[in-house]
């Protein structure tokens, strides 16, 4: 053939293989542009850092052993030591070993559970799975000794992070912040992990949404918007580590929150200007000041970056660990009230109420979901002032609905219990408000029992009447 | 050259027959996706494919050979003169009847399996007149709704309906039926095990049935390329005996009416 075809093939095969590869570049955790805007770009580069650090890129997670997040672990022991590098033997299946692979073991965590550095983690700066020796970034502390356990984490985030790219990526963005590709074309808009907020939950209004919550969301979806369900498509353990990638984006997220808020107290990005006009100093000046405080700052072992890391974590441990806890999750101390013309009636009398449920405020007088709250101009907490447009937003600053309940369509769920809960404990990151404090449960049920009436109220005025036994509970005995 | 264009031309031919052949016998052998059909009437549908294959089979392997045979005897003869054909009027008479004829018989031929198929008022009676549910294909999942036991599908939810995504369940050895709609865009409800595939369209309400004859779950899939997410709309079909059907939508009663509290006994058993 002439060097002519040749070229042509060689140029239609390259056509072919390009685009097979993962394009590494593209992938970055971009900072939370919102909230880093009123910060000093020094204290911005902190907080990058900071982040870098403890969790690294997309393409190359660290398991950050502080953070409530199950990473998967795979345990072994040592068995001989030799300079800065451990030679061991991994008690894992098979399958556990090949994904230990390097360069994907590194910045995975490796904690030891006995011996001189029992309970201390590090991190993994390489492994070689021919020798079975792996060294760690930092210096362990104290030489291990033959047989001492470990633990290395952070299968489940490798694992979640190529499910999270393949399937959520594209709505919920790279970070989680709910701004993917696909995600303008969507509303209501995808959901920002980063303030740590999920609204439909079981747990009570000051918990963190659980991970069967998560879990609930991912197997059934969210009708009404674009959250699909994604079972039977994903297993069972592809649930998991997606769960478990998604806490650690939506602590990662919460983290960079935090720390921005924080520095923007002392690291205003207006500081130099201000402080050029009161002081008459020169900018540069300033900027060197502002630099130094900075570098004392991180380097503070008691009272700087590391200890208030240390508060936010902890923070975070307690709040998500929290929502794992049984006595979080919200179940009705009563049994639901049989659903009679009667209930609806009394439900229906509270829900209209202007000084109990308040539930007419917004929803409307016949819960279209067309209050006079929809038509004012609402209070934003986040500025003290008031919002631009009119009607309700929630904590991502997005203007919201309220649910339009003759529609039918539940999103958090149309089970009784899940009303329950979004009446009772109200829903996250919404005006809707948690009404526990004022409403008896029997008064709840009402109100439930009222609500899921209402797509077939205006249908047929009889249908209260007709239709009052399909959903009472004491038609479960029956029905078996 | 001559010789290789003899050769050329009855090669094909054996590569259609022996292509033919093994099209014929792996789906039965489970060689081949979706393997054998799981319903009656999928396994006609197979059967008209088959009809189509060999005879275009036939067709393909005597034009080959026949052009073969005129070349070989071409290459033979250096007197013997062509013949010229065009305008010979009982030629094409003969090459337009023949195939009108094979297309005829094909037409009134697969009537009664499309009209089984298709049209509603040759559906199996039992399942025209009890719809088991209604799938609403949405981006990018399949809603279902089904009557509460012992009632019968409204065309508006009813407040005793049950609800799942993405895995419809269907008893076996009975015919039944669906309505298909669409909540947004157009998408295909696509049973390959069942050859049961059906575009379904926004606006239209679309009875689809069939009658699984196998126990077991299936793939249900979108055959209808719907959006960047067409590919997550992968549910499943799940055919089971008459009392597992009852018993699962029992389930999703107890488990719709849940209110914290009444957990049905026999039910929660039936979970652990
Ligand atoms: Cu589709």
């Amino acid at each position: 053939m002439s060097a002519r075809v040749w070229r042509l093939l060689v140029v239609v095969l390259a056509g072919a293989v390009a685009g097979c590869a993962e394009d590494a570049s593209q992938m970055r955790f971009a900072q939370n542009a919102d909230i880093a805007k009123p910060v000093h770009r020094k204290a911005r580069a902190v907080v990058e850092k900071t982040l870098e650090e403890h969790f690294g890129t997309p393409l190359d997670s660290v398991a950050w052993l502080k953070l409530p997040v199950n990473y998967g672990k795979t345990e072994g022991k040592v068995k001989s030591v030799d300079g800065q590098s451990l030679v061991v033997d991994f008690n894992a299946e098979t399958s556990d070993l090949e994904s230990l692979k390097s360069p994907e073991l590194n910045r995975s965590g490796l904690l030891f559970t006995s011996g001189a550095n029992q309970g201390k983690s590090f991190l993994l700066a390489d492994y070689d799975a021919s020798e079975q020796s792996l060294e760690t970034l930092t210096a362990l502390e104290s030489v291990p000794a033959e047989g001492d356990q470990f633990v290395v984490a952070g299968q489940n985030l490798r694992h979640g992070r190529k499910l999270y790219a393949r399937h959520c990526q594209h709505c919920h963005g790279i970070n989680g912040d709910g701004d993917g590709t696909t995600a303008k074309y969507l509303n209501p808009r995808p959901r920002d992990y980063r303030l740590g907020i999920f609204k439909f939950t079981s747990t009570n209004k000051d918990t963190k949404a659980s991970r069967d919550d998560l879990k609930r969301i991912l197997s059934q979806g969210i009708p009404g918007t674009y959250m699909p369900a994604f079972v039977p498509m994903l297993k069972e353990n592809e649930l998991t580590v997606l769960i478990e990638y998604v806490r650690w984006l939506a602590m990662r997220g919460e983290l960079e929150v935090q720390l921005l808020k924080d520095l923007k107290n002392d690291y205003a990005a207006d500081r130099v200007k201000k402080e050029a006009q009161e002081s008459k100093a020169s900018t540069s000046e300033i900027e060197k000041q502002i630099a130094k405080q900075l570098e004392e700052y991180v380097a503070n072992p008691t009272e700087g970056l590391a200890a208030f890391i240390e508060t936010v974590t902890g923070d975070m441990v307690l709040a998500w660990e929290g929502a794992e806890t049984a006595g979080t999750v919200i179940m009705p101390p009563v049994p639901r009230v049989p659903d009679t013309a009667e209930s609806r009636e009394r439900g229906k009398a509270l829900f209209v109420k202007t000084d109990g449920g308040k539930c007419i405020n917004c929803h409307g007088p016949t819960g279209r979901g067309n209050g006079f709250q929809t038509e004012d101009f609402q209070k934003n907490d986040a500025t003290g002032g008031f919002f631009e447009k009119r009607g309700l937003h929630d904590s991502w600053g997005e203007q919201i609905k309220p649910r339009d309940l003759t529609r039918g369509i539940y999103r958090g769920g149309r089970r009784p219990i899940d009303i329950y809960r979004r009446i009772s404990q109200g829903i996250k990151g919404t005006p809707m408000p948690p009404v526990a404090a004022t409403v008896k449960p029997e008064q709840i049920w009402d109100l439930v029992n009222y609500v899921l009436s209402v797509p077939f109220e205006s249908a047929s005025p009889k249908a209260a009447k007709t239709n009052s036994v399909a959903g009472q509970p004491s038609e479960h005995g029956n029905a078996n | 050259m001559r010789k290789f264009w003899c050769a050329f031309f009855v090669f094909w031919p054996i590569v259609a027959i022996i292509y033919s052949l093994i099209s014929s016998l792996v789906p039965s052998l489970g060689w081949w996706f979706p393997g054998a059909s799981v319903t009656e009437l999928g396994q006609r549908i197979d059967n008209l494919f088959y009809l189509i294959l060999y005879i275009v089979t036939t067709v393909f392997v005597g034009t080959q050979i026949a052009m073969g045979y005129v070349l070989w005897r071409a290459s033979h003869s250096k007197d013997e003169r062509a013949w010229f054909s065009h305008g010979s009027h009982s030629l094409e008479v003969i090459w337009s009847v023949v195939p009108s004829v094979i297309l005829l018989f094909l037409a009134l031929y697969q009537m009664d399996v499309w009209a089984l198929f298709r049209v509603q008022a040759y559906f199996p009676k039992e399942a025209r007149e009890a719809p088991v549910a209604e799938v609403t294909a949405r981006q990018f999942e399949w809603r279902i709704r089904y009557p509460a036991p012992g009632k019968k599908l409204q065309l508006k939810p009813q407040p005793d309906d049950l609800y799942d995504v993405n895995d419809l369940h269907v008893p076996i050895n009975r015919p039944v039926m669906i309505q298909l709609r669409s909540g947004d865009v157009q998408h295909s409800f696509f049973l390959p095990h069942l050859r049961v595939k059906q575009d379904a369209i926004p606006g239209q309400i679309i009875p689809i049935w069939f009658k699984a004859e196998k126990l077991g779950i299936f793939d249900l899939t979108c055959a209808e390329l719907c959006g960047w997410g067409h590919y997550k709309m992968r549910a499943q079909l799940s055919a089971e005996r008459e009392v597992e059907y009852e018993a699962y939508l029992k389930k999703l009663q107890a488990d719709q009416n849940y209110d914290g509290h009444a957990i049905p006994s026999a039910v929660a058993k039936k979970d652990e």
